[in-house]
């Protein structure tokens, strides 16, 4: 019995279960009309509402750029011709090191490296006669800097070298001063002024002593001639006087001869004669002593001697008148010649006199050019003597003061050539915009300048806009653009940051939707869907900017306050949802 | 009668028990168990997302499209003219020994991130200053400049992603996908299967006996990451700029992971690989790309 209500129990169980999963399955797979149209229809609208704002508009343009120091530059020594070699790099700057004017940049070798406002670079050696410009930004420059350079006329005179005395002496370093060779230099100039002008003074001696003899010269051509015309004349004159004679069959200066001969000859025979008789005078006086008589013997001979001697000189005497009465013509010929030889030779010594004279002033105004041209450079040498900035020595640099911003030299190299590269103080800030952008940015419109992860905020403004893409490293779909950071709390240099340059903006506070709450009506207004104690009402609205996902509206014909909700979107269900 | 009852009950259980071995409806096949269109449209949005966060940090940034992404997670793992097999045994995972420490988008060579950033995205980042391009990818990818929205789905590690990518990913995913911790529905449904454990277990022994201390392969790659951050301050420092001892110890790294991941490659191969694809289809009725 027992066994039978268990066995009823198992049939009512077993009936039990397949009921459950014959419920179980239909349930699962039959659905009524009702079912299928909840599941199907269409989920019942709800509506995401936001209110309605008053809020300042702005539209942006959003950018990103890095911020550099401006007027970056690079900075080149130049070499000095008056030293015999570049220095070489004793001591350096430093990142960031910050240089005024009339600082030192480096040393090189000892020897600062000045810097000095200036357009023009140092090319030259600025020292003492130099006239220019670099000389007269040098002359600015010691103003500035509190040494007076004398009239700053871009003339370096004595004045500016002593200027620029004081001022490498305020800094601690000698300055640079006359270098061995100029001084060796300007000793031998004046060693040779000295010889020239020596030089100078013998030719002019000789100048004036050319005169003279030129004058002496002429006389002694005049005289020359004047003696050669008389001796002319004077042959000419006992030419005439033989002609005469000749004319007359004898030869007067031959019977004069002769004449004299005879009468000399006369004399000497008387003179024997007595002399004879003197002897035998004496001979014959047996007194007279051998003596005597030797004596009167030689009385005797040299009588007879003269006498020959008298005879003789007669007959060559006539025989030299005799020849001299033939030769005559001859004479005058060669007295003419020799006339006309002597006004040759005068007129040469007076040409000789005046070529010397000439000659004596050629090398007088030689040796006073030169002596001139001498004093000149001596003049010249002696003004370079005083101290002056040489080329390796000063950087002119357009605006001051600078900032390290990189040291490209090393200690130890030489120091001339690009050493480093420089900037100014102000921070810029390069970017790009892209091409649609660029037409809203213009210069000198506010910029935001912040960077959220470091916290940093600042404010700049647009320095420049690239006229044309492309330039300046930005790719050919940008323009570059340039801002200028007018206050930061931080340094910013190396930073990327973001650029928020707002557009446009509205006069202040305006109410506004996002711009999801504004659609469009079929007669073409635009409108606004607002809540209303539950109920959902259109609102005509004027739209006006828009920015940053909310738009300003005007009503039309209603009112819209803020704190106002507007319809946005719809909210479906969840189960119908994507994610 | 009772052997009939015992029957239906035996019935009824399995009936149940093959009900629970179901895949759970609205689990996908793709990351993070998303089916193919979720998944099409979750990086369509995540992609329009990082491209409005960049547009507001001033930066821009072409949003990437199915397809780039796609082919960046694809591209893990894979060298023109190398298998997989080749690859594994090349160059291990692929992070230590491809690390340069660069961004990128700056990589020459294998780079699964700089494929899924886009070819624009690339060049646009090529054409910013250094300093612009370190925040570019601070912007973009945060503190972890490696993990691109590509690698991290292809991983399925969303928690080291960061800056706008991280922005717009909490926007579109779960917040438990965005943790260390998650694990794939479809992944966990297949580990807990015991023929899995099994597997797994033999797996951590023989990885054991080859000197590796893992329990499941998913281990191993996060680990030889962890270890390539810590030896890189988290992948910023430049191979040009690491000292002796760091390129040793890198060095040593990258022959680690050559050989851990060779192990695990076969180990995965041989032993896991066929018990996970039966799992499969079982649940999905066919094996999952």
């Amino acid at each position: 019995m027992a066994a039978k209500r268990v066995n009823v129990l198992y049939a009512a169980l077993a009936a039990v279960a397949a009921a459950a999963a014959g419920a179980w399955w239909a349930g699962s797979r039959i659905e009524s009309p009702a079912e299928v149209a909840a599941r199907t229809a269409a989920p019942a609208p709800s509506p995401v509402l936001v209110p309605v704002e008053r809020r300042v508009l702005s539209s942006d343009v959003v950018t990103r750029g890095t911020v550099r120091f401006g007027l970056p530059q690079p900075v080149s020594v130049a070499p000095s011709a008056l030293k015999a070699s570049a220095g070489l790099i004793t001591t350096l700057p430093v990142r960031n090191t910050q240089i005024g004017e009339g600082g030192v940049l480096l040393t090189a070798s000892g020897r600062p490296v000045f810097v000095l406002q200036g357009e023009l670079p140092a090319y030259r050696d600025l020292v003492p006669g130099l006239v220019g410009d670099d000389v007269l930004q040098l002359e600015r420059g010691l103003a500035r800097l509190g040494f007076d350079p004398g009239p700053i006329d871009g003339t370096f005179d004595r004045q500016t070298s002593a200027a620029v005395a004081k001022w490498y002496r305020s800094k601690g370093w000698e300055p640079f001063g006359p270098t061995r060779d100029q001084i060796t230099n300007v000793r031998a100039l004046e060693r040779e002024w000295g010889d020239a002008m020596k030089a100078k003074m013998a030719a002019l001696a000789a100048v004036e002593a050319a005169g003279p003899a030129v004058e002496a010269a002429n006389a002694a051509a005049a005289h020359s001639s004047r003696v050669a015309a008389f001796e002319s004349a004077t042959r000419m004159a006992a030419q005439s006087r033989m002609a005469e004679t000749d004319r007359a069959g004898m030869s007067l200066t031959v019977e004069n001869e002769r004449a004299k001969a005879v009468h000399a000859n006369t004399a000497a025979d008387a003179d024997l004669a007595a002399q004879i008789a003197e002897r035998a005078f004496i001979v014959l006086d047996p007194r007279t002593t051998e003596t005597a008589r030797m004596a009167a013997e030689s009385k005797l001979e040299l009588a007879r001697a003269a006498r020959e001697r008298i005879r003789l000189e007669g007959e060559l005497a006539v025989q030299a008148a005799e020849r001299e009465a033939m030769m005559t013509g001859e004479r005058t010929e060669l007295a003419k010649a020799a006339e006309r030889s002597a006004r040759l030779e005068g007129a040469k010594a007076v040409r000789a006199a005046l070529d010397a004279r000439k000659l004596a002033a050629f090398d007088a105004k030689m040796a006073t050019d030169r002596a001139n041209q001498l004093a000149a450079d001596l003049e010249l040498a002696r003004s370079k003597l005083g101290e002056g900035v040489p080329a390796d020595e000063v950087v002119f640099l357009r605006a001051l003061p600078v900032r390290v911003e990189e040291v490209t030299a090393a200690v130890g190299a030489v120091g001339t050539g690009a050493v480093m590269k420089v900037t100014n103080n102000q921070l810029a800030i390069d970017s790009s915009l892209p091409l649609d952008a660029a037409p809203l940015v213009k210069p000198g419109m506010p910029v935001a300048i912040d960077e959220q992860a470091l916290g940093v905020r600042a404010t700049g403004t647009v320095e420049m806009v690239a006229g044309t893409p492309g330039t300046r490293g930005v790719d050919g779909f940008h323009f570059y653009l340039e801002v200028r950071v007018d206050s930061t709390p931080v340094q910013l240099e190396g930073f990327s940051v973001r650029l928020t340059i707002p557009t446009e903006s509205t006069k202040g506070a305006v109410t506004a939707v996002p711009v999801s709450a504004l659609s469009l009506a079929a007669d073409g207004t635009s409108r606004v869907q607002v809540e209303n104690d539950g109920v959902l009402e259109y609102v005509v609205v004027k739209p006006g900017l828009s920015a940053t996902g909310y738009v300003e509206v005007t009503p039309v014909d209603a009112k819209l306050a803020p704190g106002q909700l507007v319809v946005v979107g719809y909210k479906i269900s969840a189960d119908r949802e994507p994610k | 009668m009772r052997g009939m009852l015992s029957a239906g009950v035996t019935a009824i259980l399995l009936i149940s028990s093959a009900a629970g071995a179901q895949a759970p409806s609205g689990l996908g096949t793709e990351e993070f168990g998303m089916s193919p269109r979720q998944l099409v449209q979750a990086i369509e949005r995540v992609e329009e997302l990082i491209a409005k966060c960049m547009r507001d940090e001033g930066f821009q940034y072409i949003a990437a499209d199915y397809n780039t992404v796609r082919a960046g997670m694809t591209a893990d793992k894979k060298l023109p003219g190398l298998s997989e097999e080749e690859f594994i045994s090349r160059h291990g995972f692929g992070v230590s020994t491809m690390y340069t420490g660069q961004a990128p988008q700056l990589a020459t060579g294998y780079s699964p991130a700089k494929v899924g950033l886009g070819e624009r995205n690339v060049q646009a980042f090529k054409n910013l200053s250094p300093a612009d391009q370190v925040a570019y990818n601070r912007a973009l990818l945060g503190e972890n400049t490696g993990t691109t929205f590509a690698v991290a789905l292809e991983t399925e590690n969303l928690s080291q992603c960061g800056g706008c990518t991280r922005k717009a990913i909490e926007q579109i995913f779960k917040p438990e996908q965005l943790k260390a911790t998650f694990y794939n529905p479809q992944d966990a449904l297949i580990n807990n299967d015991p023929r899995m454990k099994a597997a797994l277990r033999q797996y951590a022994a023989e990885m054991r006996k080859s000197g590796f201390e893992y329990n499941h392969p998913d281990e191993v790659e996060p680990d030889v990451r962890a270890r390539l951050a810590a030896l890189t301050n988290g992948g910023t420092l430049p191979v040009e700029k690491m000292s002796a001892e760091q390129r040793a110890n890198l060095r040593k790294l990258q022959d680690y992971e050559r050989r851990v991941a060779l192990t695990t490659f076969k180990l995965q191969d041989e032993l896991l690989g066929p018990i996970e694809e039966r799992i499969q289809q079982e649940l999905f009725s066919r094996k999952v790309q």
